[in-house]
């Protein structure tokens, strides 16, 4: 019992810690960065670190509460992260013109298709899916 | 410019960055209302000082893209919704697969389609093919399939604005009973802007939204090097 105090008192602190859990979560991206890089991975390594993250929350070895506090704060100020990225639309002054109107043309046509195509395709499948796993 | 200058634009950029979503979330926190959404509202502060500073994207970005570097913990932080969720998972699997590819399938062929029919050049089509996925799946396929992710982030912004106005008239007269549908229709084509509407719905429409974004974005970004292959 008395091992395991150390252990007990690291895992209260990362309950408590928004920032250390947010600097835990960074250290499993770095981890995934350099395993796509050792590895010769085809994929980046933010999906790796994504993929390892679920592997220590399913084996148990990280608990949920752990990371709950610093994934709710990265994925819910998502925005101010990307923000800066939406700014490379001053340099796109042409698109005040026919191009502009094409373009929220394609974004709301392709919108409407995939929401009504998606949501249509998931109603007529979880229907015949109830009806026939029920019997 | 001389480096002490560089540096103090960029702490300059980044402070006023964070005042305006800080400002823009209070602002949608007192009046929620779609065009008042911080999505639209953040970037028009900036663009709006930046433009009243001369100052040109290349200076803005430079000073301030260290705040991008948070996307990739953000994608790492995806893995605690899919494991928390993982009952709905085992619950709805074959249905949510279902939707995944068909909504992937549509995103990516509207926007091709649209794009081509619309005569837009090869840069804004490619740029648009990840449009509908969560910013940083977006922002990777965009990259890896030869796009603009610059361009493509100004795409998925104007998707999630525009996906939960048309999500909104569109639930109310398609005739959806499951609530698997209706969180599917939000987390498909509205991504992180749909998973929040869909929350405000029901809190199980909320989850399915949320898994579906993620899910649908794992699956692009895992597909996207098979198709530049097959493709090239």
């Amino acid at each position: 019992m008395l091992r395991l105090r150390p252990v007990r008192v690291l895992h209260a602190q990362m309950q408590r810690s928004r920032a250390a859990q947010v600097a835990a979560l960074a250290a499993v991206w770095l981890a995934g960065n350099q395993a796509t890089r050792l590895l010769g991975l085809p994929f980046p390594g933010a999906i790796v670190g994504l993929g390892l993250m679920l592997l220590l929350l399913s084996t148990g070895w990280v608990s949920p509460v752990s990371v709950r506090r610093g994934a709710r704060f990265l994925i819910g100020e998502m925005l101010l992260f990307f923000v800066p990225a939406v700014l490379a639309v001053m340099n796109h002054a042409e698109w005040l013109s026919l191009t502009g109107l094409k373009l929220f043309g394609a974004v709301l046509l392709g919108t409407l298709a995939v929401m009504l195509g998606t949501a249509l395709a998931v109603d007529l499948s979880y229907r015949w899916w109830v009806r026939h796993a029920v019997r | 410019m001389p480096s002490a200058e560089i540096l103090a634009s960029g702490v300059f950029w980044s402070v006023a960055t964070i005042a305006a979503y800080l400002a823009a979330r209070t602002l949608y926190r007192r009046l929620p209302r779609w065009w008042l959404s911080p999505l639209l509202v953040a970037p028009a502060l900036l663009l709006a000082a930046a433009l009243a500073t001369r100052v040109g994207y290349e200076s803005y970005i430079r000073g301030t893209h260290w705040l991008m570097l948070a996307l990739g913990p953000a994608t790492v932080a995806f893995a605690l919704p899919i494991y928390e969720y993982r009952a709905a998972i085992r619950r709805y699997w074959p249905v949510l697969l279902i939707g995944v590819v068909v909504g992937s399938s549509l995103a990516i062929g509207s926007a091709w389609g649209l794009a081509s029919l619309f005569g837009l050049s090869d840069a804004l089509r490619l740029s648009l093919l990840p449009r509908s996925m969560s910013m940083p799946f977006a922002l990777i396929v965009s990259g890896g399939i030869g796009g603009v992710p610059d361009l493509t982030a100004v795409f998925v912004v104007a998707t999630a604005v525009i996906g939960v106005a048309v999500g909104e008239v569109l639930l109310r007269w398609l005739p959806l009973r499951s609530t698997v549908a209706r969180g599917s229709l939000f987390g498909m084509g509205a991504h992180g802007a749909g998973v929040a509407k869909a929350t405000e719905i029901g809190g199980e429409e909320g989850s399915i939204a949320g898994l579906v974004m993620i899910l649908s974005g794992v699956a692009n970004v895992l597909a996207a090097p098979l198709v530049v292959l097959l493709l090239g």
